[in-house]
């Protein structure tokens, strides 16, 4: 019997195998998944946004993109892995309303993606599969028994894609 | 604030909106030239996390109207019209055959007239009850699932905290079970307007 654990917004969740982690209904959220392929245990955080305004506490790393790669990667190292071997993979970011960021530039979606590949790439990480960005919803179950990750949608060219 | 919030303070915010609302199912009813019903509003005040699952669950299909308020107080209108009940509309108003996909042009620009509709009259009503200026922004729309849709309006209210207050009002045509409608109408303020709001109708903090 496989574990299907959720991940809610603004959560951040570190498992073993066979757990699955799952975000539903990705929009302009970004999921991120770190996974140690030798250990078979990963995370999974279900970012809202890039980062906290200047002197904003954080009380939930998860909320954070900027927060949640550190958190992620801390819980993992405590967990035994090693960093040197993580691999990230991405889901979600999307721009589901075009234009409404009132002309400020980027929209949400690609903020958090943004703050996510900077992050990541802070921690030497690198992105090995992305399914991300356009204007459709997700949802995303990571398989930590095998570091794949499933992308379902519904109004997406591809229903189905594994990563 | 939201957490701080009386119950007194919680049943003005559900009167305010029932006004409100009233006053856009009249609009919707003369535009579909039959009945909308009214649910007793509801408020509630929860983590932005539940947000999704309060909706009818993050993966449902739906069609979504999204207004900003703009002028004296701020927030987020959402009207979440279920995939069926968004393509009936569609027909009803004669804009699109009963086939017609819901992202086409015709189709999106329908429902989003209704939200603009709507949120028109809700605005202008509460507008006169706090005795300051309510404007709804161009109404952005997306077909998709529920999770998707709002998270937009969950960013906004993340970036203030982490507790979203809801107003929902459920509206319905009674008739004809067969095409039967029903949509969801939410007023989500952020946490820098509820004092605005509330002081205007005597119930400052």
């Amino acid at each position: 019997m496989t574990d299907l654990l959720r991940v809610g917004i603004a959560e951040l969740r570190v498992d073993r195998a066979p757990s699955v982690l799952a975000c539903y209904g990705l929009g302009s959220c970004v999921a991120i998944s770190l996974y140690d392929p030798e250990l078979c245990i990963g995370g999974v955080a279900h970012a809202l946004l890039p980062g906290p305004v200047e002197d904003q506490v954080v009380d939930r790393p998860g909320k954070f993109v900027s927060t949640a790669v550190g958190h992620l990667v801390d819980e993992l190292l405590r967990h035994g892995a090693e960093q040197g071997r993580l691999q990230a993979k991405l889901c979600g970011g999307a721009s589901m309303f075009q234009g409404f960021g009132g002309g400020s530039g980027d929209s949400i979606g690609e903020r958090n993606l943004g703050a996510a590949k900077k992050s990541l790439a802070a921690y030497g990480i690198p992105i090995v599969a992305a399914d991300v960005a356009l204007d459709f919803g997700r949802t995303m179950e990571f398989d930590l028994a095998t570091g794949m990750m499933r992308v379902r949608t519904v109004r997406g060219r591809v229903k189905l894609r594994e990563l | 604030m939201i957490d701080q919030l009386n119950s007194r303070q919680l049943d003005v915010l559900c009167e305010l909106s029932n006004i409100g609302v009233g006053h856009a199912a009249t609009a919707l009813s003369q535009l579909l030239q039959r009945p909308v019903m009214l649910e007793v509003p509801k408020v509630s005040v929860v983590d932005i996390a539940e947000v999704p699952d309060l909706l009818g669950g993050p993966e449902r299909l739906v069609a979504g109207v999204r207004l900003q308020v703009l002028g004296e107080a701020r927030g987020n209108i959402l009207l979440v019209i279920p995939a069926k009940s968004a393509g009936r509309l569609v027909s009803m108003l004669g804009t699109a055959g009963s086939d017609e996909p819901l992202e086409s042009d015709l189709a999106v620009s329908t429902l989003c007239e209704i939200g603009n509709i709507l949120a028109s009259s809700y605005l202008s009503v509460l507008s006169d009850m706090i005795g300051a200026p309510l404007i709804p922004s161009i109404p952005k729309f997306a077909y998709d699932m529920t999770g998707a849709v709002i998270d937009d309006v969950l960013v906004e209210l993340g970036t203030e905290g982490d507790l979203a207050l809801l107003v929902e009002t459920v509206f319905f045509s009674p008739r004809h079970e067969k095409s039967e409608i029903r949509g969801h109408f939410f007023l989500l303020p952020t946490a820098g307007s509820l004092a605005t709001l509330l002081r205007a109708v005597g119930e400052g903090p």
